[in-house]
């Protein structure tokens, strides 16, 4: 570890040895002159000098020209006519451009950065998609989700039929970094995981990093997502929204003072319970009826910025959404609510055209509560994590062999883990549980992004990580390297190398992200996870307008934590005794070809994978026989190939159709093997069909394939724009296996009253037939 | 109007198709290798009693209902002893039926078991074919209930006024305890209302265990707390975790936690003591 140290300090010093040239630094912000919001990955090119840099996430730039000549400097964003400036600079200039998306009603804009660009950038194993994108792929129940669409991206596969659990290249569901506007979002999910957290239309970039992470991101060892809500249009007021078969959604924004500050809000809400409550009401008197629980979600996310002078710029965002389930009858009131609350505030400062800094507040918070209530007895049940956050990052761009980033970060964990409180109205009878952690994340960062000479470039960083909780403290040492090489114009060569450290660990005990997953802190005996992932590819530009990829990953996994068999989780103070230690191995190809240009856009990519979990050791080796000692395995989502194909293609300027198709290797799920017969003690029947387990994830599903088909309609009122987006999902009606059991059919024998098993079948659920479904969009 | 049109066949497709989302398949498990399956209970006042069955592949073929049936499940042919402080109590190959309890044994002895509380008594089986089978367990003592609370309704529903019950004893201090619960009503025979185990974690002394309000008054309710050891609240949590994880897709299956040893491939069940109390309310407005 010391010779990294010692090896990464020596290239970060490099710069330092690089002769200095006679040059001015040009700087600014590209923004979209139609809305004023800055955008992220513009390229900014000195076609005769061969130099190029693109805007950072808060759509700032920097690079140095040589001084006292004229050159042409082109400023470009894919979809947005481009900008050249002819300039002579005899000192350090800041330009600030916007950039015009006129074109935009004619071309389909599908992704935010160009393919030469992607080339040239040491960051390999990243996948983005716009919000325009993301509106266009043919949804369930047409509720635009840029986060399941995201999916369809190589590397990514989805959980179960319909969940947005991420398991990216083989890591578990807990091992994603997601940040909203740079909070954390602890659970991403609606309904059950079936919708993402994050409203489309409030979305203005998705970037998730698979591997070869920054220095500036930490804490999660397998992807970080990076969400930016919109900032709001700070020249005219506008508004968008839709209407769908389960919920309807709006946005607005605009100025409040033009040019120098606006705001953005959006808010969706299911509505379902409207109609199953009228259906409860109509059948109030109807004995055999069985009442529908109330159910519906909804979520706000607002933002306000305010540009401070010419220098400063300060951001304001929020999020906050709730599911809510609600059942109640002549027994009981029973309520479960969930959901997550995020705030960040965010000071932009420009310190001078080489020296930029972002300094960021956040909140998060996630819980969920269940209450019960019972004649004389009520019952509460709860879990919340909360983070208090504060984090400032510096990009500096030295010249224009060297731009360097570095920052900090603490966190202010708050855990209150499996909290329950029950008893009976007298207070005869009480009963309590719980635990509360809290524990200070902190990170500290250096990176470089060092060009050689026009086809060689190293992003090589450091980032040094702890974690602090009651006494038990950890730190981490994280090496970060990137190498872009490029052969030629159409190829370039790439290899990574990051080692994470995760200090939070989500207790979840299925393949499913359910909202009563529990966040739990390292601790003396659950000590942090680590991942160390090598990845090796290449890009290769057909044309301009197709791009191929290749990559091969390998990460290897300590200290993945999994549930001992028949580990007790219900409000359970000792919690860690459930818990078994052990290491994992993923690796994999994976393979994409995308076009972006064009009436015939989109992308088909390929993965082949392996992930494997094993050498587990029990916490508490006392408690537990033989049985409950886990083996090696692979997790459910093992999947050996994924396949899936997006075409949009647009028809004229009225009408677009989208088609995707998805193939993967059937997951895994662990099925009995064995049966045996219970007959248990006298009180209480026989069980004639007991399962009888044995190595976990024993059978693979069948294959899952579906194809998803879109028509979005155009129109253009007077006062703005509408279509109608019409989605058939599973179009030629697949039964892709969500869920295997096996069932035992039994008769009571009539002379003991004793139940024989007569047959055993195993039954296969499905959750999605061909699914339609009409969405009416508008904005103005 | 042809949109309108589309829409409804679009919608007559969806609920057409949507009435078929569960269908029987055929899958192919991993080899299962054949097993046995051990139940005994010594329960003090009864004979010393056991049931060894075959533990199957899921798919192998089930006994046929007719006089083949026990023959084909059973584990016939076995050497059975139970030792307890220097006395071997040897179980015979021997069908019975308890009627009473509603539950069949394949060997039995003549002695009755004593209520030696917390004194080791081993069990030794050696099959036909050579498998050895081996335990140990105690009898607990039970615990007692308290007192059963009927509590009826201030209101009528549907014209009857309901009731519920109130089961209170108190748990023993100073050690980990696991209980479980049943609730019958009318007759021991019949489903229980309740079936639970827990154990102390929750409470300190004074436990209560309460129906929902409903049972009419002149019911007869039977309440049931057995005073379970480790060994038995695993197996009933296994087994039960196993029987949900089997059907409930958010669910995590379990391997049977047994306390019985054996060098051989699937040998699962439990020996165990049994002790409870029982209490009888015929309820009384």
């Amino acid at each position: 570890m010391y010779r990294i140290f010692s090896a990464v300090l020596l290239i970060l010093a490099l710069p330092f040895w690089l002769k200095a040239q006679e040059t001015a630094t040009l700087s600014g912000t590209i923004i979209e002159a139609e809305t004023g919001e800055t955008l992220i990955g513009a390229t900014i090119l000195v076609a005769n000098y061969n130099l190029g840099t693109t805007t950072n996430e808060y759509g700032f730039y920097s690079f140095s020209i040589p001084k006292g000549e004229e050159i042409n400097v082109e400023f470009s964003y894919v979809g947005f006519s481009s900008v050249v400036k002819t300039l002579i600079l005899k000192e350090d200039q800041t330009i600030n451009i916007e950039l015009s998306s006129g074109i935009q009603l004619e071309e389909v804009v599908v992704k935010a950065n160009s393919f030469e660009e992607q080339l040239r950038s040491t960051q390999m194993s990243v996948e983005e998609i716009s919000t325009k994108e993301a509106k266009l792929v043919p949804v369930i129940f047409g509720e635009s989700d840029i986060l399941k669409t995201i999916q369809l991206k190589p590397g990514i596969p989805s959980g179960s039929e319909g969940t947005t659990g991420l398991f990216v290249r083989g890591g578990g569901a807990d091992q994603n970094l997601i940040v909203l506007d740079e909070a954390v979002v602890y659970n991403a999910n609606h309904l059950f995981g079936f919708f993402s957290t994050f409203n489309t239309d409030a979305v203005k970039d998705l970037k998730i990093y698979k591997g070869g992470f920054p220095a500036q991101y930490g804490g999660r060892l397998s992807s970080v997502i990076d969400v930016k809500l919109k900032e709001g249009n700070n020249k005219k007021f506008a508004g968008s929204g839709g209407i769908g078969i389960i919920s309807s959604r709006l946005t607005l924004e605009g100025p409040i003072e033009k040019e120098k500050s606006s705001f953005m809000i959006s808010g969706r809400r299911t509505y379902v319970d409207i109609f199953t409550r009228l259906a409860n009401q109509a059948n109030e008197e109807n004995e055999d009826f069985s009442p529908i629980p109330d159910y519906y979600f909804y979520d706000l996310n607002t933002k306000i910025n305010f540009k401070l002078g010419e220098k400063d710029r300060l951001y304001l965002s929020g999020y906050f959404g709730r599911d809510v389930f609600g059942f109640s009858n002549d027994f009981f009131n029973f309520d479960f609510d969930w959901g997550n609350a995020t705030g960040t505030a965010r000071w932009n400062h420009v310190f001078n055209p080489k020296l930029f800094a972002n300094t960021t507040f956040t909140y998060s918070d996630y819980q969920y509560n269940i209450q019960n209530r019972v004649t004389g007895f009520s019952f509460k049940v709860g879990s919340k994590i909360r983070d208090t956050n504060v984090k400032t990052d510096f990009y500096y761009a030295i010249n224009n062999q060297n731009t360097i980033r570095f920052g900090a970060v603490a966190t202010y964990h708050q855990f209150q883990v499996g909290r329950l409180q029950a008893g009976s109205d007298d207070g005869e009878i009480e009963f309590s549980a719980g635990q509360n952690f809290d524990g200070i994340q902190t990170g500290a960062y250096l990176s470089d992004e060092i060009t050689f000479n026009p086809q060689l470039k190293l992003n090589v960083g450091l980032r040094l990580s702890g974690f602090f909780n009651d006494g038990d403290n950890y730190f981490g040492l994280e090496p970060r390297v990137a190498l872009n090489y490029i052969l030629n114009d159409k190829v370039a060569l790439k290899t990574s190398y990051a080692r994470m450290y995760q200090y939070l660990h989500l207790v979840a005990n299925s393949g499913i992200t359910l909202p009563t997953d529990i966040w739990y802190p390292s601790t003396k005996l659950v000590k942090p996870q680590r991942s160390d992932q090598v990845a090796i590819g290449g890009s290769y530009l057909l044309n301009r307008n197709l791009f191929f990829n290749i990559e091969s990953f390998y990460k290897f996994l300590d200290r993945q934590i999994e549930f001992v068999d028949g580990a007790q989780l219900f409000a359970n103070d000792n919690l860690e005794q459930e818990f078994a230690i052990g290491k994992g191995r993923s690796y994999g190809l994976e393979l994409s070809v995308e076009k972006k240009e064009g009436s015939l856009t989109g992308w088909i990519g390929y993965t082949l994978s392996w992930t494997r979990r094993g050498d587990f050791d029990l916490i508490d080796n006392t408690r537990f026989f033989e049985q409950n000692r886990i083996g090696d395995f692979s997790p459910i989502y093992d999947r050996r190939h994924d396949i899936s194909v997006v075409a949009i293609y647009e028809i004229n300027r009225r009408l677009t159709a989208t088609a995707t198709f998805v193939y993967g290797s059937g997951d895994l799920r662990w099925l009995p093997t064995g049966r045996f017969t219970f007959q248990d003690v006298y009180g209480q029947g026989s069980s004639p069909v007991v399962p009888l387990y044995e190595g976990r994830n024993n059978y693979r599903l069948p294959a899952y394939h579906r194809l998803d088909l879109g028509l979005v309609i155009k129109f253009f009122p007077k006062w703005g724009e509408s279509d109608l987006t019409i989605n058939v999902i599973n179009a030629y009606d697949r039964r892709n296996t969500f869920f295997i059991y096996l069932e035992p059919e039994t008769v009571t024998d009539i002379n003991t009253g004793i139940e024989l098993p007569t047959r055993v079948s195993a039954n296969q659920v499905s959750l999605f037939p061909i699914l339609p479904s009409l969405t009416w969009n508008f904005k103005f | 109007m042809k949109f309108i049109h589309f829409l409804y066949i679009a919608f007559a497709i969806f609920i057409v198709a949507a009435c078929d989302l569960e269908q029987e398949i055929n899958i192919d498990l991993p080899d299962f290798e054949r097993g046995i399956a051990v139940e005994c209970y010594l329960e003090p006042g009864k004979p010393f009693r056991l049931l060894m069955t075959h533990a199957e592949a899921y798919f192998a073929p089930l006994p046929p209902l007719d006089e083949t049936f026990f023959d084909i499940l059973l584990v016939d042919s076995a050497s059975v002893n139970i030792i307890h402080q220097g006395v071997t109590y040897s179980l015979q190959n021997n069908f019975s039926f308890d009627i009473e309890q509603g539950k069949f044994f394949n060997y039995v002895a003549p002695q009755i078991v004593p209520a030696n509380y917390n004194i080791d008594f081993d069990l030794n089986i050696v099959t036909k074919d050579g498998r050895t089978i081996t335990a140990t367990t105690t009898i607990l003592e039970p615990i007692t209930i308290d007192s059963v609370v009927v509590e009826f309704e201030d209101e009528p529903r549907n014209d009857t006024l309901f009731a519920r019950t109130l089961t209170y004893f108190n748990d023993i201090p100073d050690q980990r305890n696991f209980f479980r619960r049943m609730v019958h009503l009318s007759s021991l025979d019949s489903i229980p209302l309740q079936d639970f185990s827990t154990d102390d974690r929750f409470v300190q002394d004074r436990v209560v265990f309460g129906t929902q309000f409903e049972f009419a008054d002149g019911d007869t309710v039977f309440h049931t707390i057995f005073h379970l050891n480790e060994d038995h609240y695993n197996f009933l949590e296994s087994t039960q975790n196993a029987v949900n994880g089997n059907f409930n897709p958010f669910g995590q299956p379990s391997p049977i936690i047994s306390n019985l040893e054996s060098d051989a491939e699937n040998i699962t069940g439990i020996f165990t003591g049994l002790s409870f109390d029982q209490v009888i309310s015929i309820l009384e407005e």
